[in-house]
């Protein structure tokens, strides 16, 4: 906390001698005084701008909607803007009363869709977007989260509940065969690599838990986020977009007066969103009679193991953001500190970020000059939770196996570690340090030129660099947890990502007739990206070998005290270079026909040199049938446009140099060949088709629209069975199958009521999506390992022939032989989908005067969640031991020495409904002079779930990839998810 | 519009698509092909054989491994599933019980590993080695083409410099077998004559031959082997060269073989090398012990001394004894040390004090059964406070739920864990992995003199009983080969063979070569002969259409 208000002591120094350096002084000689309101019904518009016409000094209105603006004497007309209602200029006389009228605001609002925004009326693909005022309150961990239950179509599941957790966005289902592929990020313009610098823990504990590569991007600053679905909208970025593009727009400076905009929140935990039900104390004491467990397990003691990991602290996040310009220049610079503290004990994730853009128009306006620059660095402090953690188990197991009746201290203050294998959670918290720092910088430069009044040419180069470390200590008087306990171990990683991007694009637009309007874009894009890693790890320490000599220092700060030490490694990752043609094309007839075309050639280094290049064309159209005549005179539907399209998109998320024959150094003075050369690997290609229907009605009160599409992703690439004798167990190979997603897309909006004091909005979305894998003549693959004692070997999931990816695919469970061990039967069967079938989510925002709420929740269904975590953590057998078990084992038929086998008895429906955010905001506007459109707000987060599913949260997805192969919805010992209350102050000074 | 200015922007955009790049990737921290054979030159082939050498300890130390398959499918060896512990999806008990099939991940895991022992060997010979360095390649080549051989019946085979994209011929029978003497015979000459036991000796290609022309006539036929004269005389004229040759010699003292910081020992022919505190490149020697001892065993380490699983059974236990069931049970002290009371007891039994041991952590080597004591004297207990006393009676469904399913099953410790300072229990122990010992060179002379067309059983018993004699055993008035329906029938060459070479991956191939692998023992039906050979692994068998499908297994 001391490094926090530091660092936001000086960020607001910083800020303020900016503020000086831009602000400027005016005489000041008449004050005027106004309302505005919205023309339909009267009601207040708050945060209007208001302006002397040709000046850059102005006032924004406040929640009420008004204003008052000092002004120099010769001043008579005011230029009054708000978004989504038209601009007005008005004669100061007329101030006192100014009634805006509403634009077309959800057609106008401008869409990204790639190298160039579009009005929203002209996109002929679909495209969701969200914008800032639309986000939910509270702390956001990164801005996919943002999208949960807000898009119909993208799943967007946070892996586990730990602050900073990785997350899987699946665009219109999954169409891929490798682990952890997520969609394209683009920020303003620039596409992301979509690895993370940050490290892994590889001690042998398990997979590491991914981290978010979105962390570095202050939630504050995001202005919109749009998600392109089709690929009509997504092949114009081409070879990396078949797993969808999300682009994310930052907030710019405007023309006005000098603007800052402070937001500050407080949060903690209201405890589990949901809690895995292990035995109560009572019930535990119970259960060692009922299992004949000795009754010297029963120790005596009451404790809450679950409870006890949990934080109690207070998170807390500042930002500050100064923005202003003219109508030449413009910029904005925002700092954020925040720190989250994690639900369990001793983790969280801090941020401290800085961003500054601006853009200058020079050259009688014919050159912009755009800049962005983001700086971020994010330490982040992991719990010991692993992935794929075996017998030895993790924190959160640990916690879930206590014993409720054993202190976790000794008379002498000691942690007690007991002889039953389950380490004890509170040491493991006091005794494991890992922390990891990711410092980012994402910095573009942009200079467009009006060669012609219509025709723009474009430059930008983007870097992106990111740098992360991690430090990990396992204090050697930790005892009970793994194979190293009482020797202590250190470990440091030192991690790289840099990558470049070059664009050049020529924008033409034209009205070729009266009617024909044409938008034209081309462009050469070139891209780059390096990752190096370097490790090294040590263990058997001298100190801090007993509790009673421990000495507050960490072993990656004396290394050299280890009596192993294990070489020194380090990798470079092969350059990934790709450089892409791309044209698109965009007729307009008289806003009632739209075409779009689009065509986009990539070369990848990352494939064989026979097949470096892919092509990657597109169509849609569009008719917006409202603005037919003969629809002219209808009073039903202000908006109706039906729309289809059609497009190739591609991938190449894979390693790079999967197609080069690799020889590389290892450790123990070896080197051989590690992977084969395959000249003919090729492009992964998606064939997506979209029809869809906009519509608007009762004076677009209502609007919505409806999608259907279908997707067919072949040559899929994917780890084979290399040929033995082979330098590794597998190669890349294009798999000649077929992948299809199919679904439907829903999406209503609806102004319910709208009064002077009294408003209500709902908006609801849906999404339905079949998966299956078709012409896939092999041997099925194995994915979705199953872990823990007893366990090892086993898997949950298949990738096969005419079934959803990854079904299900388990021994069946039997029910209890007559001395109550489980039978389960030999042969396995399928037993589900693991990918949800329904998607779904809604908001409701209720506006009274000055009080706002808005709840939005969502869930999905028709899917089944593998509990990992009752298979071979919380079972019976446990009880024995000492160990703490699951009540659904208590409640059964089951005896203790009942086996442990993964069956289909724990595969559970996952269906689910949550409340992701409720928040109550009081809009208190202008306070004094100089203070604008405040608000205060309390939200909570995660308020509830209604599942039948009995571990921790059925939105889980906890990476169980087999050999590369992905793994979906299993739970297993996952950090938990909380339910967390934040209060927050947002407000402007001027 | 003016057409100069748009031509200009046209210009300007064709320049700078024509500086485009070639995307030829650059590979930073790995080597092309060429590179690696330009770069690195000689020292660079040595780079290449050293991982081959390398890749020997992945499939012969995991307990996993090759280990499993030639272990815990016979009478020596078995991995009862204990309550909560120890399912693993059923894998150990089928290969125990003989119903494995295509898609055991054993089955897998031990093809690909020696494969790839069988790839890094033929990739030195794809970069211009020395004499010595092919030579050394082609060993470990054979040795890994033998294991395959052994445990498949076929081996995929590349030539140097192939298409990896393409499926490798295949070789079986006859050819099979030939093509590993002919390589070993060849490389014989060019072969170091000292080094050993971690490098690849002329010993070492000698016993791999010794073992290809004694199992030449079991690879030929598993159901009814039979043996050429000639290549009994092989085996016998082999073994007689290292014998005489003076360089090896039996241990003072049985375990020492298996003990950290002695590079081998006397005996060792060919090892894995390991050193204390030094990572191995994989799963560790201390699996060796961990993979049986209980979670208490080592009570400074308790509850991670051992994951409690892998047991022998009492048959086989009793192959040590003369006719008494259960040999060592009641002839432990009284008092507290737990050693034999007859110290005429084959001492490769264990049992008895075994000073940097049993004074550090109580635990006496070998078989581990009743009650186990720590280093002062007191009482282990499992982890429910139960006395730890291994319980020689195992389940017969191999499915231990009773109240003392912690404690089933005879244990055996033969690698003597490496407890110096207590640091190397569980992490990397200095043990060396035995591959070939000269007691086997020695077992295998016997054995060829008995199998040749004129059997020398007088000469075979000589051998033996001096290897008895150096293990405190009384000698041997007879020895037949084989008691076809008992397999631990104590006095016959295939019981001295298991009392002498337990837990040393040899038992399946001897089970085979002496016929009695369908038999039943201890927790194992009888099975089809099919079971003789592994199937080749399903996904194998979809890459490489040149691998046929062995009789018996569903493709």
């Amino acid at each position: 906390m001391k490094n926090t208000k530091i660092f936001i002591t000086k960020a607001f120094s910083i800020g303020f001698l900016l503020l000086l350096a831009f602000s400027q002084v005016f005489s000041q000689t008449k004050t005027i005084t106004g309302k505005i309101t919205d023309s339909k019904d009267g009601s207040p518009i708050v945060g209007a701008t208001v302006q002397p016409k040709g000046t850059k000094n102005g006032t924004s209105t406040g929640a009420d909607g008004s204003f008052s603006l000092t002004v120099g004497a010769n001043v008579t007309t005011l230029v009054v803007t708000s978004v989504g209602f038209d601009r007005k200029e008005i004669n100061v006389a007329d101030a006192s009363a100014i009634s805006l009228v509403a634009s077309n605001s959800n057609l106008n609002e401008v869409v990204i869709i790639g190298y160039g925004g579009v009005r929203k009326k002209d996109v002929t693909g679909a495209v969701a977007s969200i914008q800032a005022k639309n986000f939910n309150k509270g702390t956001v961990a990164s801005p996919d989260q943002l999208l949960q239950s807000k898009i119909a179509g993208v799943l967007v599941t946070v892996n586990s509940g730990e602050p900073g957790a990785g997350t899987t966005v699946q665009v219109r289902g999954t169409s891929s065969l490798r682990a952890n592929n997520n969609p394209l990020y683009v920020i303003d313009g620039v596409p992301l690599d979509g690895r993370n610098a940050e490290p892994g823990n590889s001690n042998g504990d398990g997979a590491t838990p991914s981290s978010n590569p979105l962390l570095f991007i202050n939630p504050n600053d995001i202005q919109s986020i749009d998600v392109l679905k089709d690929a009509s909208s997504a092949a114009i970025y081409g070879s990396r977009a078949a797993n969808g593009v999300i682009a994310i727009t930052l907030k710019k400076g405007s023309a006005g007066p000098t603007k800052i905009d402070l937001n500050t929140s407080f949060g903690r935990f209201a405890g589990y969103m949901k809690r895995f039900d292990v035995l109560k104390r009572s019930e535990f004491i119970n259960a060692l009679t009922k299992y004949g467990g000795a009754s010297s397990l029963n120790y005596g003691g009451n404790v809450d193991a679950l409870k006890d990991i949990a934080s109690s602290s207070w998170s807390s996040a500042y930002n500050m953001a100064l923005s202003g310009g003219n109508e030449s220049g413009k910029y904005r610079a925002s700092f954020y500190a925040n720190n989250t503290e994690g639900f369990v004990k001793g983790t969280g994730l801090q941020k401290y970020i800085g961003t500054f853009n601006g853009t200058e128009r020079l050259l009688d306006k014919k050159l912009t000059l755009d800049f962005n620059m983001i700086a971020g660095s994010v330490p982040h402090n992991f719990g010991y939770v692993f992935n794929t953690t075996g017998s030895a188990g993790n924190l959160i197991s640990s916690a879930l196996q206590w014993n409720p009746t054993q202190s976790y201290r000794d008379a002498s203050g000691n942690f007690i570690f007991p002889t039953n294998g389950t380490p004890n959670p509170l040491a493991l918290i006091d005794g494991i340090h890992d922390k990891a720092t990711t410092t980012t910088i994402l910095g573009n430069i942009s200079g467009a030129y009006k060669i012609l009044p219509n025709l723009e040419y474009k430059m930008l180069y983007a870097i992106n660099h990111s740098e992360g470390n991690r430090n990990v200590n396992y204090e050697g008087w930790l005892q009970g947890f793994n194979a190293i306990s009482g020797k202590g171990l250190a470990a440091i990683a030192n991690a790289r990502l840099n990558s470049q991007t070059f664009t050049h694009t020529l924008n033409y637009m034209v009205d070729l007739t009266k009617k024909l309007h044409l938008n034209a874009l081309l462009g050469y894009e070139y891209w780059k990206s390096d990752y190096s890693i370097d490790a090294q790890s040590a263990n058997t320490f001298n100190t801090n070998l007993t509790q009673a000599t421990r000495i507050p220092i960490l072993y990656t700060s004396i290394f050299q005290d280890a009596k192993v030490q294990n070489p020194h490694q380090s990798y470079a990752d092969p350059t990934t270079e790709l450089q892409s043609y791309f044209a698109r094309g965009i007729f307009n007839w008289d806003d009632k026909y739209l075409v779009t075309a689009t065509v986009r050639r990539d070369g990848s280094s990352k494939f064989g040199s026979n097949n470096r290049y892919g092509t990657f064309p597109s169509f849609a159209a569009l008719w917006r049938t409202s603005n037919e005549d003969f629809m002219k005179d209808n009073r039903l539907f202000t908006n109706l446009a039906v729309r289809g399209s059609w497009g190739i998109t591609g991938s190449q998320e894979f390693p790079a140099g999967s197609s080069l024959e690799q020889f590389a150094f290892s450790a123990y003075n070896t080197a051989g060949q590690v992977n084969v050369l395959n000249p003919d690997l090729k492009w992964e290609q998606t064939k997506s088709t979209n029809f869809g229907l906009d519509f608007g009605i009762l004076k677009g009160r209502v609007y919505g629209s409806f999608d259907y599409y279908h997707k067919n992703t072949t040559n899929l690439l994917y780890q084979g069975s290399a040929i033995q004798p082979a330098p590794a167990t597998s190669v890349w190979l294009n798999l000649p199958a077929n992948l299809i997603n199919k679904g439907y897309e829903i999406a209503v909006g609806a102004t319910v009521i709208q009064n002077k004091d009294f408003g209500v909005d709902m908006s609801f979305n849906w999404a339905h999506n079949d998966n299956k894998l078709t012409n896939f003549n092999q041997a099925a693959i194995l994915s979705g390992q199953v872990n823990g004692q007893g366990v090892s070997g086993s898997f949950s999931e298949l990738i096969t022939n005419n079934q959803p990816l990854l079904a299900y695919y388990l021994k069946p469970f039997q029910g209890f032989d007559q001395t109550g061990n489980q039978k389960i039967g030999d042969n396995p069967q399928f037993g589900g989908d693991p990918n949800p079938h329904n998607m779904y989510g809604a908001t409701v925002t209720v506006r009274y005067k000055k009080f706002e709420f808005v709840a939005n929740g969502g869930g999905a269904s028709g899917y089944m969640v593998y509990n990992n975590t009752a298979t071979s953590v919380t079972n019976i057998a446990g009880i024995i031991q000492g160990r703490n078990i699951d009540k659904n084992a208590y409640n059964s038929a089951e005896k203790a020495s009942s086996g442990v086998a993964a069956s289909n008895r724990f595969l559970e429906k996952g269906n689910f409904f949550k409340l992701r955010n409720a928040t109550i905001t009081y809009n208190a506007g202008n306070i004094g002079k100089f203070v604008k459109n405040s608000s205060i707000y309390v939200t909570g987060s995660n308020l509830f779930v209604i599942t039948k599913f009995s571990g921790f949260d059925p939105e889980v997805n906890i990476d169980k990839s087999n050999g590369g192969y992905p793994s979906k919805s299993i739970e297993y010992i996952p950090y938990p998810t909380a339910r967390t209350i934040v209060i927050g102050i947002n407000l402007s000074l001027f | 519009m003016k057409p100069n200015k748009l031509m200009i922007a046209v210009i300007a955009l064709a320049t700078v698509l024509a500086s485009c790049t070639k995307l030829n990737e650059s590979l930073n921290s790995s080597l092309t092909n060429t590179q690696t054979a330009n770069a690195l030159g000689a020292q660079g082939v040595a780079l290449l054989l050293q991982a081959a050498y390398a890749d020997v300890g992945g499939p012969f130390t995991a307990q996993d491994l090759v280990f499993s398959l030639q272990e815990n499918t016979t009478d020596e060896s078995l991995v009862p599933t204990r309550g909560g512990d120890w399912d693993d999806n059923g894998v150990w008990r089928v290969v125990h019980n003989h119903t494995w099939n295509a898609n055991h991940s054993q089955v897998l895991n031990v093809f690909n590993a020696l494969n790839k022992l069988n790839f890094d060997a033929t990739n030195v010979l794809a970069f211009k080695p020395s004499d010595a360095q092919a030579s050394q390649a082609k060993f470990l080549r054979a040795l890994s083409l033998y294991y395959l051989l052994d445990l498949y019946n076929q081996y995929p085979f590349r030539n140097p410099g192939d298409n990896l994209l393409n499926a490798p011929e295949v070789k079986t029978g006859a050819a099979a077998s030939q093509f590993i003497i002919d390589e070993l015979t060849g490389a014989m000459a060019n072969l170091p004559t000292t080094g050993g036991p971690s490098v690849a000796t002329q010993d070492a290609a000698k016993v791999l031959l010794m073992k290809t022309y004694l199992n030449r006539g079991m690879f030929a036929n598993r159901t009814a082997p039979t043996f050429a004269d000639a290549d009994m005389q092989q085996v016998i004229t082999l073994g007689n060269q290292i014998i005489s040759g003076g360089k090896y010699s039996f241990a003072s003292e049985y375990f020492n073989n298996f003990i950290a910081g002695n590079n081998g020992g006397p005996e060792s022919i060919f090892a894995y090398a390991n050193a204390s505190g030094v990572s191995a490149n994989n799963s560790g020697i201390n699996g060796r012990w961990c993979m049986t001892t209980h979670y208490n065993t080592n009570a400074s380490k308790a509850p991670n001394a051992g994951w409690n699983g892998f047991s022998t059974i009492g048959d086989f236990y009793n192959s040590f004894g003369a006719s008494t069931a259960m040999v060592g049970v009641n002839n432990f002290a009284a008092d507290n040390s737990g050693l034999y009371k007859d110290t005429a007891v084959d001492k490769r039994i264990g049992g008895r004090y075994y000073k940097g041991l049993t004074d550090v952590i109580g635990m006496k080597p070998g078989f581990l059964i009743g009650q186990q004591f720590n280093a002062d004297g007191t009482k282990q207990k499992d982890r429910k406070g139960a006395p730890l006393a291994f319980d020689p009676t195992i389940a017969s469904t191999m499915i231990e739920t009773g109240a003392n399913l912690e404690v089933t099953g005879i244990r055996i410790v033969k690698y003597v864990p490496d407890v110096a300072s207590g640091d190397y229990w569980g992490g990397p122990a200095g043990n060396w992995l035995q591959i070939f010992r000269y007691s086997d060179v020695v077992l295998m002379v016997a054995e060829a003199k008995m199998r040749a067309a004129a059997a020398d059983n007088a000469g075979a018993l000589v051998l033996v009983n001096s290897l008895r004699a150096a293990r405190g055993a009384a000698a041997l008035a007879s020895l037949p080969l084989v008691n076809k329906t008992n397999v631990d029938d104590p006095n016959t060459l295939l019981a001295e063979r298991g009392r002498e070479l337990y837990w040393e991956s040899v038992r399946r191939t001897d089970l085979l070569r002496f016929g009695v692998f369908n038999v039943i023992w201890q927790y194992k039906p009888t099975d089809d002969s099919h079971y003789n050979v592994f199937p080749i692994p399903a996904q194998a068998l979809a890459s490489n259409p040149n691998l046929k499908q062995n009789p018996g297994y569903a493709n």
